[in-house]
This record gives structure tokens, sequence and C-alpha cells, in this order.
């Protein structure tokens, strides 16, 4: 199975030169998307040059949001012949040794492979309490249990793609996928992944969550 | 009392012609729009220099007060108007999307031929 890696990036200075090093060393090809980053992002991704990997840049001139930037990144990837795509945060949070396990998920056939974070270590209360709360609300209302909604450690195959194409432009996209996923009734899983807070300010702010929420009952209506 | 509403009222609709006329102007608006819109204000401008001739209205549609019927009316428009205005933005949104997608595909093509 030909695997690529998809990364959104917005505003990742600080965190963007170690990342494409770590998942350099993974050896398979990635996509990063640079979501109209206004920092030094842009200037550091044009000067990057990555020995072994094949890394592929794309750049939204304006901020769309992580959904699109993911879907840019799907499509790309996908439309190079990749079978499937693994999503990772730019910011560091995610450990690139939990990667080999997605890898695993996709060759035993499960078509959508979602990363759930240990919540008892480091996560913030508040961020603990919220994504346990979505939890219990998309069991609620889909019947399907998932323990990490809001994890943007997943991977996707090209099949299931073009059945749960999410429509999210912002961070709705990780909860509509789980939601897509269970109403297509496609074969998934959940692995787990260590997770590192290293920018407290970035991620789904309760705003967002509040947006999220009217979105879930909107889906719930729709789909 | 209500002479102060009306005038009020009548300065509210006489700016919002001249608003539309600086849309049509700039090319914002085109004609068809532009006369919807005068039609609206007119209207509105008759509506409150004339109330009694509301009445009528009012009491075909079983409001108790023509004032009643003129929030009812009011809050009709809006939503409407609310209604038209997130769709627009939704399709906006798609369409803005789309391109941006297609430019990021160019510049990734540009940039791998470099």
């Amino acid at each position: 199975m030909k695997i690529a890696i998809v990364a959104p990036v917005f505003n990742e200075e600080k965190f963007i030169p170690n990342f494409v090093n770590s998942i350099s060393t993974l050896g398979y090809p990635a996509y990063i998307i640079d979501d109209g980053s206004v920092d030094d992002t842009p200037k550091i991704l044009s000067n990057l040059r990555v020995k072994g990997t094949k890394v592929r840049i794309f750049k939204h001139n304006v901020n769309l949001g992580k959904g699109a930037a993911m879907k840019t990144g799907a499509e790309a990837a996908f439309s190079d012949g990749f079978d499937a795509v693994v999503f990772m945060d730019a910011d560091g949070q995610h450990d690139i040794n939990d990667f080999p396990k997605f890898v695993k998920k996709l060759n035993e056939g499960y078509e959508v492979v979602f990363g759930s974070r240990n919540m008892g270590m480091g996560v913030p209360l508040i961020r603990y309490v919220g994504n346990k709360l979505a939890s219990l609300m998309i069991s609620f209302l889909f019947g399907r249990y998932f323990s990490d909604i809001l994890c943007g450690y997943r991977a996707i195959t090209k099949k299931a793609y073009k059945e749960i194409k999410w429509e999210s432009a912002g961070y709705a996209v990780e909860t509509e996928m789980v939601i897509r996923t269970a109403k297509c009734k496609l074969m998934h899983c959940e692995v787990p992944v260590s997770t590192l807070y290293l920018d407290e300010f970035k991620g789904v702010s309760l705003i967002d969550a509040v947006g999220i929420f009217f979105d879930v009952l909107r889906w719930r209506i729709k789909l | 009392m209500i002479v102060g509403l009306q005038i009020s009222a009548l300065i509210f609709s006489l700016v919002m012609i001249y608003f539309a006329l600086i849309h049509y102007k700039k090319g914002v608006l085109n004609g068809v729009e532009m006369f919807f819109w005068l039609l609206i204000w007119v209207f509105s401008i008759f509506a409150v220099v004339f109330p009694d001739l509301l009445k009528i209205f009012a009491r075909t549609f079983l409001f108790a007060r023509l004032f009643d019927m003129m929030v009812f009316g009011g809050f009709f428009l809006v939503i409407l108007l609310a209604t038209k205005s997130y769709i627009t933005t939704k399709k906006l949104e798609k369409k803005l999307e789309d391109l941006v997608r297609k430019q990021s595909f160019q510049y990734a093509k540009k940039k791998q031929k470099k």
C-alpha cells in the first residue's frame, strides 16, 4: 500500500524545521500544506531542502482552515496515486514513533485509523473534559463511541476519502470525519498515540467548540 | 411622538435610497436590484407618511394594530435577507476554497519543475 503523510501548516515557524526533519526519517513522501501562514513559515518551507524523502509543498494564498488544508493534501496525494494518507499536525505534538501503528492498521485492511491520545498524560483539563463530552455526545447521537474525536493524528484510505469527503473547512473537520465514518459504516479502529502540547494557544478554542456543537446537530439532521 | 418616529423613519428611508443609488453607480447593484430596493424604500416612505393606507391590510390579515403588522413585516424581511445572505456567503466560501486549492496545485507544480 502506497502511503503518504499530509500535514496542514499554519504559522509554525518555530516547529516546522524540526517537524520536516523528523518526518523525513520515516521515509514516506510528505505533502505539506501551508494554509496562508503570515509568519516566516512560507520562507522556511520554500528554502527547505530534504534529502531522501520527497516533500511537496502546497500553498494556500489565504487561510482557509485546517479542514480545507487537509483536503488539499489528501486530493493531491490521491491524485498522485497514493492509496492512503496519514494526517499529522506540524506543531510537533504528534510522535513519529506512532506512525508505524497507522501503517500496520492500514495494511490490515482498516479504511480509517484514528489516533487516540492518552488523556491522563499532560492533556489540559479543559481539553480533557471537552473531548470526553464530545465523545459522549457523538455516541448518543450516532451510536458509535470514539475515545478521542479531536485527535488530528489519523489515517484514511483513498476509498474511504471518496465516501466521507468532508465539507468542514475549519477545526470541525475531525468531528465530521468521525461522524461520516460512523454513518458510512467504514471499517475503522483506534490506535493509542502520545501527544506533546507545545503550543497552548493553538487548536480548538471555546468559540470553535460552540460552532462544532451546532455543526454536530446539523449533521445529525442532514446525514 | 408618532411624528418624531415618522420623521426618523423617513430620514432612514431616504438615506437608504441614497446608499442604493451610490451602490448602483459603483456597479455593485444592477438595474433590477436597484429597482427592487427603490420600490422597498419608496413603499416604506408611503407607509410612514400615510400610515392609514396600510390599516386596511392590517385588518385583512387580522393584525390588531398597524404597528404589529409593521413589526411582523420587518422580521419577515430581516429573516429573508439573513437567509439569502447566509446562502450567498456559503457559496462564496466554497468558490474561494476551490480557487485557493487550484492555485496551490499550480504553485506545487511550478515548484516541482524548478
